[in-house]
């Protein structure tokens, strides 16, 4: 059976004051309405002052990510009209499209258009917050040509992607909201509103999908109407059908002129424009020769990609690629940061490789070593000087340190000898840690083997 | 009553205090039976002890001292803010309107909050939540309106000057029908922010006072371009009272053809006779053809019901207490009705879309007619003053409009003189009066 779905992402624009005042845009660690003044509260008389262009430039540069054709006639703010307590005036501000007939992925991408968040209404205590009225959205309408939830998920992620790309959008994420349209060959069109994560979106759309084809093979139809996910059960309920669909009754604000797009903005904008992902990605399996499953991770992150590509001037590809998908991958979701914000410069991947590659630590200094970036935000030159972690290639003295540990555990030595290989590797950890992991576990295994097997002949 | 130039003369001179001025008119206030003053600032004396410490020691503005009403349609702090309707009763303003800042500047005191037709949208002042406003300068006949209390606060001398508000004629009428000057500034001029809007592509914020020099002193304090607005013009050095004068020696001044026929014969007259007045100022009278006059009304009312359906979805009852269309007169209802009947979907294409479209034929109209005249002239309102309470219809309620609401079709530089005209001109072009 054939599944049509289209996707409009909502996601906030990054700015420090609000599109229409200039009050701060931080609504999450202040107090409720602290940042607000009598524009963003629609105060009786209050008029929006012009709009923030910095939001409007940072929707120019969304688009353009998307390859939108951007619009050269004056664009109109509209007012949208509902009534929602977290709507001071009765209307929303929203631009007419900006953009228009981009592609992510294959996929279309109707329109791109800003707008102005409403306040946030607290429906149990029937209060209401407007530290978050009229910060600048921007609004991404898709074409319907997504086939499946999982295709669906696969081009939020993309998309959150490129937004994180050009730094536009909040940082601490989280701010995500998505509509979507589904349809099922034979049935009518559903619009689901409230979804507010990827996840949401896959789960309402699976949902979803099982109702309609439920109501089909008992012979009913899927009606026209607009539904709402229910996060906390990951369902949908009814809202409203067609019939009840609200009029908006749009009209151009008639306290703001139109918006005009030059085209020497527009170019300006194109010069300063960051390389897709996904065509990073593709350029680094070409350019670099590594890994696809490499490329992919190591471009899901605009610094983390523009640090490989620091790395590998000095370091071979391959190398840094592997390192950076495994050890930085790694120490960045246990500490659930960014690679942006972890402290870790490529300048320290590649010290810290060198003095690998050249054998003056061990693999295991260096990732431990690795591991401590983050809080120490120093050197690793000067983290294994501080610590004397230089790898020890005294033989005699790792030869000691093998022999104290065979006297020390007789009973690990019998049991290898009586054929259990990896008692050696028991040994191995022990001399390790006499040596405090700066001697080579490969030059340690190879001792030892050596005066254990001595023995026996 | 001497005239506002000498009395600004002798405040600065410390002839009157500023206290002294202020409670005189406080004290006209609490005796006024025109109804024209629904609230007074409690804080007005101190403000006006403060002026007059500035003007000892030789640092007041331009107003030093002056008292000004002001239509409750405008907000000043802490005071009600009302637009003379139940729904906003209990509205205490949170800020002061852009002018209200420029006129405090300056060392104006506000006196009062000034009655007016219901959230502007009348042109006779019958229709406050407050009472009807009485017309100082004719026993028995209505002001005018909206912008009713502010005219009548001047004719009935309870304050120097006054500020309204015009979308389609409302500071001219009460001005034309009360006998005083009102003045509507081209859109743009003068910041709205801080006035509660009626229909926002048509508001303006203007002045009213005894002669042209008082509502040009008021106008020059508070025009000029504001960044707190989108709408606002950048315009620079406005100065009008050092360049009014009676000479008019080398203007070209236009009458229409149209205006006449849709007018009273009894106005006709008086017009004629301004007219011949201004030619033996030296002014060159020009005739001036507006075809589409006719259209400028419904077009005007098409657009100004459907933003002011837009404007009114805050008064929701959340916030204010009162749903509007729970509280509001009938004029308001069938405003808010209409507006939200053609802005409909399937409608928008037919009414409010048609009417901008004229819109910008009027416009190309009047600018095309002005491109060779510095200005026109001609009546205010088509029909003398009817009697308050006397019953007419909507549309000829509207008809009131038909000569003042064009100027406002005009985004522009223009100038329309009309029947307030009294004794001298102002050479400007940014000015319908």
């Amino acid at each position: 059976m054939k599944i049509t779905i289209g996707l409009e992402i909502h996601e906030q624009i990054a700015t420090n004051t609000k599109l229409f005042c200039n009050c701060s845009t931080s609504y999450r660690e202040v107090k409720p309405n602290s940042n607000i003044c009598e524009i963003c509260t629609g105060m009786p008389g209050a008029k929006p002052m012009p709009p923030n262009r910095k939001a409007i430039d940072a929707a120019i540069e969304i688009a353009l990510m998307f390859n939108c054709e951007i619009i050269q006639e004056p664009v109109y703010i509209q007012r949208k009209h509902y009534s929602y307590p977290d709507l001071p005036s009765g209307y929303q501000r929203t631009s007419l499209p900006i953009a228009k007939n981009g592609n992510l992925l294959g996929i279309g991408i109707w329109e791109v258009h800003f707008e102005e968040d409403p306040g946030k209404y607290d429906p149990v205590t029937g209060r209401v917050d407007y530290n978050r009225s009229g910060v600048p959205l921007v609004e991404i309408v898709t074409a319907p040509q997504l086939h499946s939830p999982e295709e669906a998920r696969n081009f939020l992620r993309e998309l959150t992607k490129v937004l994180q790309y050009t730094g536009k959008t909040r940082e601490e994420g989280g701010t995500m909201r998505v509509d979507t349209n589904i349809s099922l060959e034979g049935g009518a069109r559903v619009e689901i509103k409230n979804i507010n994560s990827v996840r949401g979106a896959y789960k309402a759309l699976l949902f979803e999908i099982t109702r309609q084809k439920n109501l089909m093979t008992h012979g009913r139809s899927v009606k026209r109407e607009t539904r709402a996910f229910i996060e906390s059960q990951m369902i949908t309920r009814a809202m409203r059908v067609k019939e009840e669909a609200e009029d908006y009754r749009y009209i151009p604000d008639p306290d703001l002129p139109p918006v005009a797009i030059t085209n020497e903005k527009i170019e300006y904008i194109k010069n300063i424009l960051p390389e897709a992902p996904h065509l990073k990605e593709k350029r680094f399996i070409v350019e670099y020769k590594i890994k696809a499953d490499d490329a992919k991770i190591i471009a899901s992150e605009l610094e983390l990609a523009n640090a490989f590509e620091k790395v590998a001037m000095v370091i071979p590809a391959q190398q840094a690629a592997s390192w950076i998908r495994d050890e930085v991958r790694r120490i960045l979701e246990y500490n659930g940061i960014s690679f942006k914000n972890s402290g870790i410069e490529p300048d320290y991947i590649i010290e810290l490789l060198n003095m690998m590659n050249s054998g003056k630590i061990t693999v295991r200094t260096a990732k431990k070593v690795m591991e401590l970036l983050p809080e120490l935000r120093k050197s690793p030159r000067i983290i294994v000087e501080e610590n004397s972690w230089v790898k020890i290639s005294d033989e005699n003295y790792v030869e000691a340190a093998c022999e104290d540990a065979l006297k020390e555990n007789p009973g690990a030595v019998k049991d290898y000898l009586s054929g259990k290989r990896e008692a050696l590797n028991f040994i191995v950890g022990r001399v390790m840690s006499k040596t405090r992991g700066r001697a080579d576990p490969a030059r340690v295994l190879e001792i030892l083997r050596k005066k254990v097997e001595g023995v026996m002949k | 009553m001497g005239t506002l130039d000498e009395k600004l003369h002798s405040l600065r001179a410390g002839e009157i205090s500023a206290e002294q001025n202020i409670q005189n008119f406080l004290d006209k206030i609490e005796n006024e039976k025109y109804n024209a003053i629904l609230y007074v600032n409690s804080e007005a004396l101190e403000e006006a002890r403060n002026v007059d410490r500035k003007i000892k020691q030789g640092r007041a503005g331009k107003l030093s001292g002056l008292a000004i009403a002001v239509k409750s349609n405008i907000n000043v702090k802490g005071l009600k803010t009302s637009c003379a309707s139940k729904t906003l009763e209990n509205y205490s303003a949170t800020y002061d309107a852009t002018v209200i800042e420029r006129i405090r500047r300056e060392d104006g005191i506000v006196i009062g909050m000034a009655n007016m037709d219901e959230f502007a949208c009348g042109s006779s002042g019958e229709t406050s939540y407050f009472g009807p406003i009485l017309n100082p300068a004719a026993r028995g006949r209505i002001p005018g309106g909206s912008s009713s209390g502010s005219a009548a606060s001047i004719a009935g001398g309870l304050s120097d000057l006054a500020i309204g508000s015009d979308t389609g004629g409302s500071i001219r009428n009460p001005a034309s029908h009360c006998g005083i000057i009102g003045i509507k500034p081209t859109y743009g001029l003068v910041p709205r922010q801080g006035l509660i809007d009626l229909a926002m592509s048509f508001d303006q914020i203007g002045t009213l006072g005894r002669d042209v020099y008082s509502t040009a002193l008021l106008l020059e304090v508070i025009a000029g371009y504001s960044k707190r607005e989108a709408v606002s013009r950048k315009v620079e050095n406005l100065d009008y009272t050092s360049k009014l004068t009676p000479d008019l020696e080398g203007y070209k001044i236009g009458y229409v053809t149209e205006f006449e026929e849709l007018t009273d014969r009894r106005i006709n007259s008086e017009i004629k006779k301004s007219l011949e007045k201004l030619e033996m100022q030296g002014a060159e009278l020009v005739e001036v053809n507006l075809p589409n006059l006719n259209k400028a009304l419904p077009t005007y009312y098409l657009t100004t019901f459907v933003e002011f359906f837009s404007a009114t979805r805050k008064y929701d009852g959340r916030r204010y207490g009162y749903k509007i269309e729970d509280v509001c007169g009938e004029e308001i209802l069938r405003r808010i009705h209409i507006g939200s009947y053609i802005s409909q979907k399937e409608y928008s294409g037919k009414y409010y879309r048609k009417a901008l479209q004229f819109r910008s034929l009027i416009t190309r109209e009047l600018l095309e007619a002005l491109r060779d005249i510095d200005l026109i002239a001609g009546p205010t309102t088509p029909k003398l003053p009817h009697r308050l309470g006397e019953k007419i219809s909507p549309l000829d309620m509207y008809s009131y409009d038909v000569l003042t609401v064009q100027a406002k079709q005009v985004k522009s530089e223009i100038s329309l003189l009309e029947y307030s005209f009294r004794q001298n001109l102002l050479k400007n072009r940014r000015f319908s009066m």
